[in-house]
């Protein structure tokens, strides 16, 4: 096969499409900067944001700042005071994407306010067709600003000005490969945004036939600023990878709960009266997902039971959340007879919260010239991965991205470094006997499933890093290729292997239990010793990682210096699940 | 798991499909029909089914029962 080299050069280069990717662009294009958006996938029907749950939490005139930093940002280690700086934006972004044809639920003019779960007052703008509508009015309006886009791109590597990973330089642009022709892309970029979403590997869980990785959500980005130097965090807060238990995507919850749906075990009790008796389904996001696994795992076969919605609420839903409704009739269950079984279950990890690159206002990394924003980061630790933090991060970063790239001269590609990473991109094309891909997925699957599950363990996390060590060096180094296709799957894994043995080595730093991040060797949420981050950062072959003090001038509401088990460890339910 | 069931008579090639799918599940064949080369890559995302124009294309689910292989 022989390959065709192309070199673009650009003011700001933007990885990845998604809302974080999109307004990222926006805003940089709108400072007068040439951009250029790269996805791996299709802008508009790639990654998370195109799958949304049909719900865009956003301030608007005359909402209280005190009910947000109650409702969303109670956290310890949520920076309270950004929460309040990103309001005005979130509007902002609303409007913007009503001029662009984003279709809102209304009431008269006005775009309509919806509860969720996790939330004290009503704050959600809806979808009126859902995530994929969203997405592609935000292409349309993206696309009219100016913003150029090469689509079925997989960056590989950023390109440094000293030519070395990790850099002491600055990210000048970054290299990658075309998932259809082949062709291999040298980009130059003044600045960089990384905006990659978060990484979700599926376990094939048993008697399954799903359990592969989409091609999208492997961490790619995040592993190419870790080997790059960059600063990470929040790898251990980013939650756990939960799914449906049909399909490797199909979110809703955020809709169906606050539209009346309940969730019952096979006993028609409803279980959320075991972890938040208060809130029961309207409980925080992370705690209802939780939830819902832990039962699963348990065997008590979580349903939803939609009966109790109203049918022309019902009939909304279907426009809002079509993928979780379409599921349901395709698999032939009748949501107005029964309650239907639809749990989520312990599917890999992830970083679904937020966990990345560690990110300023500005969406600046600890990189010169690199930015980040959405999942892929730490979001500045603003309260976790729904679009509009994605949104506003991107808006952040790019309006910094623009204005960098607008006093920095364009700085010349290092050969050695370039031609490294193309005999890279090609090696596993030349490894003709090498592994197969599908096995070496499948083993570190059923690896993680073991080892790595709701309720974590130094025993198991130790066991899963030995062995991800071994498999890393002796089966994901040598696997092959045999298409361009395959090699975007082969790069995932071995993209995702990295940031696994971050995220690892993260979670075991952590000896501590937090919302969805539980373990059972520290049972306790610990606000006297753990109000803190975890950095993750590479130097030369090995990862350093320390803890530092969340800076007290996050929080708005002080934070009580309290320990107490947390409530999966309380007898209630540990009577079920652990004992 | 999901799979795409593809209209051949109702598919015009217009390859919307194969342009915007999430996964990179497809491609057209030499009759410039849509075909699910990687169908294995296939994520059940619904995304092809509203794009197609002609509703050549529907996504399919198999549930899976504890125990099934």
């Amino acid at each position: 096969m022989r390959i065709m080299i192309r070199e673009l050069q650009t003011d700001v280069l933007v990885i990845g499409g998604g809302i974080a990717g999109a307004f990222a662009a926006y805003k940089a294009r709108q400072s007068g900067a040439r951009v250029l958006l790269v996805d791996r996938s299709y802008f508009g029907r790639s990654g998370c944001s195109a799958l949304a749950s049909g719900v865009y939490p956003s301030y608007m005139p005359g909402d209280k700042e005190e009910d947000w930093v109650q409702g969303l940002g109670a956290g310890p280690l949520v920076n309270q005071r950004l929460l309040v700086k990103s309001l005005p934006v979130m509007y902002e972004h609303l409007m913007t994407m009503d001029r662009w044809g984003v279709k809102w639920l209304k009431e008269g003019q006005h775009i309509a306010r919806m509860g969720a779960p996790g939330r004290t007052f009503k704050n959600g703008a809806w979808m009126t067709e859902g995530g994929p509508q969203m997405m592609m009015g935000v292409r349309a309006g993206v696309l009219q600003s100016g913003v150029e886009v090469l689509n079925r791109m997989a960056v590989t590597e950023l390109l440094t000005s000293d030519g070395n990973l990790p850099t002491e330089g600055e990210i000048i642009g970054a290299i990658g490969f075309h998932v259809r022709t082949g062709d291999i892309y040298v980009i130059q970029a003044k600045a960089t945004i990384m905006c990659t979403g978060p990484y979700k590997f599926p376990y094939p869980w048993p008697g399954s036939t799903l359990g592969y990785m989409p091609i999208d959500l492997s961490g790619d980005g995040i592993a190419m600023m870790l080997r790059a130097g960059a600063q990470l965090s929040r790898l251990e807060l980013g939650g756990i990878n939960l799914n449906p238990d049909y399909l490797l995507c199909a979110p809703g919850l955020e809709a169906l709960m606050p539209s009346g749906a309940k969730y019952v075990n096979k006993d028609g009790r409803r279980f959320l009266e075991d972890y938040d008796p208060k809130r029961m389904e309207m409980t925080s996001r992370a705690l209802l997902y939780f939830a819902i696994a832990h039962q699963k795992e348990m065997g008590n076969i979580p349903s939803m039971d939609l009966r109790t919605i109203p049918s022309e609420r019902l009939e909304l839903l279907r426009k809002v959340i079509p993928i979780i409704l379409s599921n349901f009739e395709g698999l032939g269950l009748d949501v107005s007879r029964e309650p239907v079984p639809y749990s989520y279950q312990v599917a890999g990890t992830a970083g679904i919260f937020g966990a990345g690159a560690r990110i300023t206002d500005r969406g600046e990394t600890t990189l010169r010239g690199l930015y980040a924003a959405g999942v892929c980061s730490d979001l500045a630790y603003l309260p976790g991965g729904h679009l509009s933090f994605c949104s506003v991060t991107g808006h952040w970063a790019g309006e910094a991205a623009g204005q960098y790239a607008s006093r920095t001269e364009a700085t010349r590609l290092v050969a050695r470094q370039v031609e490294a990473a193309i005999a890279a991109i090609e090696a596993p094309l030349k490894r003709t006997d090498g592994l197969n891909y599908e096995p070496v997925h499948r083993g570190l699957g059923e690896l993680l499933m073991r080892t790595v599950g709701l309720v974590l363990h130094a025993d198991r996390l130790n066991e899963a890093l030995e062995k991800l060590f071994e498999i890393r060096a002796d089966q994901v180094s040598r696997l092959k290729a045999r298409d361009y296709h395959e090699l975007a799957k082969v790069w995932g894994l071995w993209q995702y292997c990295q940031v696994l043995e971050a995220t690892l080595r993260a979670y075991l730093y952590r000896t501590e239990s937090r919302v969805a991040f539980i373990r059972e060797d520290f049972p306790v949420i610990d606000n006297i010793n753990w109000v803190r981050m975890v950095v993750v950062e590479r130097q030369d072959e090995t990862l350093k990682l320390w803890d530092e003090p969340i800076p007290e001038s996050f929080h708005l509401v002080p934070v009580r210096p309290t320990q107490h088990l947390h409530l999966v460890f309380r007898e209630r339910i540990s009577s079920h699940a652990l004992g | 798991m999901p799979w795409v069931e593809i209209n051949k008579a109702a598919c015009t090639g217009c390859g919307v499909c194969v342009e915007t799918c999430p996964t990179d599940v497809l491609r057209l064949d030499t009759e410039l029909k849509a075909f699910a080369v990687y169908e294995a890559d296939c994520q059940g995302c619904f995304i092809c089914q509203w794009d197609c124009a002609f509703e050549a294309i529907i996504v399919r689910i198999r549930s899976h029962q504890p125990g099934e292989s």
